[in-house]
């Protein structure tokens, strides 16, 4: 099949603008909706065997060398890939009076450099899946997989759309697979609620992002990213216009920054992300750590020429303390949790906010690489966590589980976490200390952010901390461990699970999920070796980002205390890394001898209720919920009521007048034979009257 | 008679309307013996419970309305009026034979002759 | 062609109600289907490439007037957005009738008959070319929806079709009023001015022609009439309490039409009338118009998150979701209108839908309470998959059909009046009238997922004794799926491939508008005038350069 494709793939010579070709590009989107069909027919035909996870893996790896192929046509260039025709109306000839939004891909680096991780990454974790779901093998096995393969494809018209609507389409369609796989235990309530609250909490970033897609087509008068970054180009708005100065410059960029900050879980849209790890951990590898939340990221790191409009920046300064603010903000309640896998979501939401202040101080190639490293090891991790979580029953307490990766068959899990953490704490020469580094020395390049800085450089620290406090007390010391009550998916709970501990043995992964930690694992670390392809230009990812619409120049004027930023953070950040790690060796690894009490917790007296509110979230849902969610529902049990009593009641009120006035008329018919003679009389001298004044 | 209407919607002093009905016996002489009788009529018929009593009233009303008729006939010197008086008669005559035994129907049921006994159409 | 379709369903309804019950299931299922043949091969033989004629025209002079040039007629023809509703009421005609072999076990004759007499009515309105033709066909509409309700209904469906006929017939007759007065002023005071022929015409475009020669103040008035039939069927705000009522007593396929089709009487009368016929009063009075949908989007989507019943939070955010509808219809440019005709289609489709899904539900439990029934993904996977689905579309999931169609009307509201970039059009509202409305996509997805939440997900639930399914199996049967697989089938095709329908859309709609567009014509150019002659800069061009 492959030989089949290759010559689609012949293009013209390299042109700076967008040209069109490449339209086998648009078999990256393809081969997953088949694949999803695929699993859909095989829950109809109730296929009860691994085949839908086969078929997923097998149309996702095409998806990759099929990406892997247009890469290497494509280059640095930019193509249209043509599918047809989607919402197309017209009103008129001139510019500005037709809508034209295509199934259509734009391809350029940066796209590409998506699409290369995502596809790649998803089929590795499908592979890992097919093992993980394996006590599902049925209808729910089908069903996972038929998600999982519509969530690359929605993945990729986010990606590859070359229009902001196509973009909204994936933007929603990953919304819609993430909804549908956190509530894949739909039988748990908190799962449902989870979903839920993930969907409508992406929804209110999605009004962010359909408002400044409404604005970018009035001010430019279309949706299609060629034209659009054409003009971006220059600077002016769809009649020619300059926009330097405009309103449109300043908000329409706020306004995508809504939609990012929902898509990525930023602050104050991160709450969802957290309960989003109610779903399957593959999924929560996938969606919720390596490709979705990065959605925003990309959504920036595209529209980073709308970004540049506007000579104040003031979107990039909201966009860099918003991802600052995150980033410490999770970091914080990160360290107070004792759930490994919510952690890990933290993890996520801060590591994402890493990537927005690297965008919002111009270095989209930081961000990006940052993107691309995070992928890799947040996946490693978290499948780490999956596959203790899958052996123990369930089991992601951190006081319950200890030295699991000194028991047998677990050695790969444990050095992969070990990788896993070694690059999220930034330890030198990991991939995650490079990207990490990049986007901590811009801060203090770029005047004006140093505060952010340090900021950062303390959360990297915390990051440091909390990521070493998982591994010091759940892969080492000494061997104990509590099995969980879950059989995952299993709905059953009410077998007797007080028999579970005693008949319990940790099972092991099997072949498939060590070798994916494995393979993982090492493009964790690989990952690192990329920063040194194309040094000058910011390693490889950075080349990528700078042959895209991404490109931003980096100032250099900043310095960290006198210093080159550059070259000084590679010492700094490894000294704030060291300094974490070591405070969660001395505080969980010295001198524990159960997996419950660790130094850590005499130090508890000293923080006062801190932990503890850390520990509940600094109650920002409870927050949200007491502001936004209560006062919403009182307002619609009023409106409900108002409805019934006063609306209705009014309408009711109109049916019921003539009853009433047949009511009030009612006395008069008292059949009294002279009062009905009264009224005719009183009728005929009425009559007689009225005769009287007219003569 | 024709000359009436002016003065009472001019004003005219009682002694000239006396003058008017002084005069002569005209038309208006029979007209306001039937209107007295009408009115008479329906006063009786409206103060009274008495159910014969009440027939008696409307009766009365009948003949106020046939001596209007058979004073227009004259006045016109046609037998309009008359035809219609003789119609009046013969269907009054047959009504009350009709509304008598009516009465003595209802008396036995209410052994009352109050009209206010019946009032089983009220609303 | 057009009169057989009207007919077709007639006869069917006469031939059911002498037939035995049997046969009489039969009848009305082959009918309904030869129905629906009917306006698909109606749709062949348009031309769509002519979309805003009048085509396949039909009149029959109906007494008045000696060669029945003026005066009442039976007159039919269709244009390309009556085209696609005709071709809904044909598709969703089969599918009740097959949707209610299992509900409707007494008293088949009756139902089947007053089913079938309910497709010529509605279909009737959309036909009509006659304005005698429209109200009696608009109207008839509620006499076998009445019978529907008030005899196969639930507890309360006396009450409920008694106020859905008297509140929508007391709003239609003040419509009524509105257009007579057109054709009034049509025969008696156009002719007073030079202009028109006098007679007394009902033709549906002559009177469009005279009716925007009223003056503003004329024209205020013959809105705010029509406004009153026209907004109680939609229906808007403050006079939708009917329709929850109606809904949630109505059988399931009565609920299906009455969501389907019915309400898209009243959003094509304002398509048809109200925008073509005083686009002076529209343009002034838009704004307010939008307002009060946008009250509604958001009133009524908040009312449908705290209600217990599934059939009443479906039917309250029917009326948040018309909202939309007629925020795009006001918007008066291409974008905002096409994006609410197309809102018209697939909101019967997807609520339609949903309606069925409902009723599948009803069937097997016996209630509608959130609070009673949970879960039953557990139990009903194929039913669960299709209530999700239509959920989905019904939330504006971007791929199904409710997207392309919030997303226009949205954009339409949105760059109707800007003046900044080139992607405005001139208009009464704005980007602040789009913005609020958005926030009608957050609240939808708030409580179309509480709905879901509840009764398809979470752990299950079902109330005591419900054990009696009857002949039903416990997940839908081939029958139910083959019901509801069309649905979801145009859904996704919609969703995916809306292209041919917005072709389709585009000529008639600029048709309805032209007379907005002229109206804003002139007072520009006036505008421009009254500037140049107070030596003001003028407008931006290309206000100025729009015809």
């Amino acid at each position: 099949m492959l030989e089949a494709i290759s010559p689609m793939l012949t293009l013209a010579a390299a042109d700076a603008g967008a040209q069109e070709g490449l339209r086998a590009s648009l078999l990256v989107l393809v081969f997953p909706l088949l694949a999803s069909i695929a699993c859909g027919l095989c829950a109809v035909f109730g296929v009860k065997s691994k085949l839908p996870a086969w078929i997923t893996v097998g149309a996702l790896a095409a998806s990759f060398v099929v990406t892997l192929m247009i890469w290497g046509q494509a280059g640095h260039n930019t193509f249209i890939a043509h599918g047809y025709e989607w919402i197309t109306l017209a009103w008129g000839d001139g510019p500005g009076q037709q809508l034209v939004a295509n199934l259509s891909l734009y391809i350029d680096s940066l796209t590409l450099l998506w699409m290369l991780f995502v596809t790649g990454l998803a089929t590795l974790i499908a592979l890992y899946a097919s093992e993980y779901m394996s006590h599902d093998v049925g209808p729910g096995y089908c069903r996972f997989f038929a998600y999982f393969s519509l969530f690359v494809f929605s993945m990729a018209c986010l990606v590859m759309g070359d229009n902001l609507l196509l973009l909204y389409l994936g933007w929603e369609g990953v919304g819609l697979c993430s909804y549908l796989l956190i509530g894949y235990f739909y039988t748990k309530p908190s799962a449902v609620a989870a979903a839920k609250k993930a969907f409508i909490v992406n929804r209110i970033g999605d009004l962010g992002l359909a408002l400044g897609i409404f604005s970018v087509f009035v001010t430019f008068g279309t949706v299609e990213f060629a034209p659009l970054f054409e003009m971006l180009r220059e600077g002016v708005d769809g009649a020619g216009a300059p926009l330097a100065g405009s309103w449109q410059a300043t908000w329409i960029p706020v306004f995508f920054m809504i939609g990012a900050f929902g898509k990525s879980a930023q602050f104050p849209l991160y709450v969802w992300l957290p309960d989003a790890m109610e779903g399957p951990t593959p999924v929560s590898a996938l969606i919720h750590a390596a490709t979705m939340v990065t959605a925003g990221v990309y959504l920036i790191a595209r529209m980073m020429p709308l970004y540049l409009l506007d000579g104040t920046h003031f979107a990039l300064a909201l966009v860099a303390w918003g991802g600052g603010i995150t980033a410490l903000l999770a970091a914080t309640i990160g360290m107070a949790q004792f759930d490994i896998k919510r952690i890990m979501a933290y993890s996520t939401v801060s590591q994402l906010g890493f990537m927005f202040a690297g965008l919002g101080v111009l270095t989209s190639a930081g961000a990006a690489f940052h993107v691309f490293t995070h992928a890799f090891f947040k996946a490693t991790l978290f499948l780490c966590c999956g596959a203790v979580m899958h052996g123990f029953a369930g089991q992601l307490d951190l006081r319950k589980l200890s030295g699991v990766g000194f028991m047998k068959g677990w050695g790969i899990v444990g050095i992969a976490m070990f990788i896993g953490c070694l690059n999220l704490a930034g330890f030198p020469f990991t991939a995650g200390y490079f990207s990490k580094d990049m986007i901590l020395a811009q801060t203090f390049a770029t005047p004006g952010y140093a505060m952010l800085g340090w900021v950062l450089l303390l959360t990297a620290g915390i990051t440091a901390y909390y990521t070493f406090r998982v591994f010091f007390r759940v892969f080492v010391g000494p061997k104990l461990y509590e099995p969980g009550d879950e059989h995952h998916g299993d709905d059953n709970h009410s077998h007797d699970h007080d028999h579970a501990h005693e008949d319990f043995h940790p099972h092991p992964p099997g072949w498939a999920i060590n070798s994916v930690l494995a393979l993982l694992a090492v493009l964790s670390i690989a990952a690192a070796a990329t920063y040194f392809i194309n040094k000058p230009d910011h390693g490889w990812v950075g080349s990528m980002v700078h042959n895209s619409t991404a490109d931003v120049t980096s100032p250099h004027e900043g310095t960290f205390l006198g210093m080159d930023p550059h070259k000084a953070m590679y010492y700094v950040s490894a000294i704030v890394g060291f300094i974490g790690i070591a405070i969660a060796f001395m505080l969980h690894y010295v001198g524990r001898r159960t997996s419950e009490k660790a130094n850590a917790d005499k130090l508890l007296p000293a923080v006062g209720p801190v932990a503890t509110w850390a520990q509940g979230k600094w109650y920002i849902d409870e927050l949200y919920d007491a502001v936004i969610r209560q006062p919403l529902l009182v307002l619609s049990h009023v409106f409900h009521i108002v409805d019934k009593l006063l609306v209705d009641g009014l309408v009711n009120l109109f049916g019921r007048l003539p009853t009433m006035t047949a009511r009030a008329l009612r006395p008069s018919q008292n059949g009294v034979l002279q009062s009905y003679a009264a009224g005719m009389a009183a009728g005929l001298v009425f009559v007689l009257l009225v005769v009287w004044a007219l003569l | 008679m024709t000359e009436l209407l002016p003065m009472l919607t001019t004003g005219a002093t009682l002694a000239q309307i006396g003058d008017v009905f002084m005069h002569e016996v005209t038309l208006f002489h029979y007209l306001f013996v039937s209107a007295a009788m009408f009115a008479l009529g329906v006063i009786g018929f409206l103060s009274r419970r008495n159910i014969i009593i009440m027939f008696l009233c409307t009766e009365m009303m009948f003949q106020g309305a046939g001596l209007a008729m058979i004073a227009f006939g004259r006045y016109h010197m046609n037998l309009t009026g008359d035809v219609f008086v003789i119609f009046i008669l013969t269907i009054a005559a047959a009504e009350s034979a009709l509304a008598l035994a009516l009465v003595v129907l209802l008396y036995r049921r209410r052994e009352t002759l109050d009209a206010s006994a019946w009032a089983e159409l009220r609303g | 062609m057009l009169l057989l379709l009207v007919v077709i369903p007639i006869v069917a309804a006469l031939l059911i109600a002498f037939a035995s019950p049997a046969l009489a299931r039969r009848i009305a299922g082959a009918s309904s289907l030869l129905f629906f043949a009917l306006t698909v091969a109606c749709a062949f033989v348009f031309d769509w490439s002519d979309g805003a004629a009048f085509q396949m025209p039909f009149r029959l002079p109906l007494g008045l007037g000696d060669d029945g040039a003026a005066g009442v007629a039976l007159e039919f023809g269709v244009d390309g957005v009556a085209m696609l509703l005709i071709m809904l009421t044909g598709l969703l005609a089969p599918l009740c009738v097959f949707g209610s072999f299992s509900s409707i076990t007494d008293r088949v004759r009756t139902y089947y008959a007053w089913l079938l007499a309910l497709q010529a009515p509605m279909v009737a309105v959309f036909l009509a070319r006659d304005l005698i033709t429209f109200y009696v066909a608009f109207e008839f509409t509620l006499v076998p929806m009445y019978v529907l309700i008030s005899l196969f209904g639930s507890t309360n469906r006396k009450h409920a079709a008694t106020k859905f006929f008297l509140f929508t017939f007391t709003g239609s007759l003040m419509t009524l009023a509105g257009l007579l007065y057109v054709v009034w002023f049509n025969a008696t005071q156009l002719p007073l001015s030079g202009l028109g022929a006098g007679e007394w015409s009902f033709n549906i475009g002559v009177l469009m022609e005279a009716a925007r020669q009223m003056s503003a103040t004329e024209q205020a008035w013959v809105l705010l009439a029509m406004m009153c039939g026209f907004a109680v069927k939609t229906p808007l705000f403050p006079v939708h309490t009917w329709l929850p009522l109606a809904h949630t007593e109505a059988p399931t396929a009565g609920s299906v039409v009455l969501a389907g089709v019915l309400l898209k009487l009243g959003t094509y009368g304002l398509y048809r009338f109200v925008i073509p016929f005083v686009p002076v009063a529209v343009a002034e009075y838009a704004p307010l118009i939008a307002i009060i949908s946008i009250i509604g989007i958001v009133y009524a989507g908040l009312i449908c998150w705290v209600q217990r019943d599934v059939k009443k939070l479906v039917a309250y955010s029917s009326v948040s979701h018309l909202g939309f509808c007629v925020l795009g219809l006001f918007a008066l440019n291409s974008v905002g209108s096409v994006g609410s005709v197309m809102y018209m289609i697939n909101h019967g489709l997807s609520t339609g839908a949903l309606f069925f899904c409902v009723g599948m539900m009803y069937e097997r439990y016996h209630t509608r309470s959130l609070e009673e029934v949970g879960g039953l993904a557990k139990k009903m996977p194929v039913w669960a998959f299709f209530t999700v689905f239509f959920t989905l579309a019904s939330v504006g999931l971007p791929g199904l059909n409710g997207f392309v169609s919030e997303i226009m009307c949205l954009l339409g509201a949105f760059q109707s009046g800007a003046t900044w970039g080139v992607g405005g059009t001139p208009g009464p509202l704005g980007p602040w009238f789009a913005a609020v409305a958005a926030t009608g996509m957050i609240i939808a997805a708030i409580y179309l997922l509480y709905m879901v939440g509840r009764i398809v997900f979470g752990p299950l639930r079902e109330p005591e004794g419900h054990e009696h399914h009857g002949p039903l199996p416990v997940d839908l049967n081939r029958r139910e799926i083959l019901v509801l697989a069309p649905l979801a089938a145009l859904c996704l095709f919609l969703g995916l491939y809306p292209r041919p329908a917005l072709k389709a859309l585009e000529a008639p709609v600029a048709h309805a508008l032209a007379g907005v567009h002229e109206h804003r014509a002139t007072m520009t150019a006036n505008t421009a005038g009254a500037l140049v002659l107070v030596e003001t800069p003028p407008l931006g061009a290309r206000e100025e350069a729009t015809p």
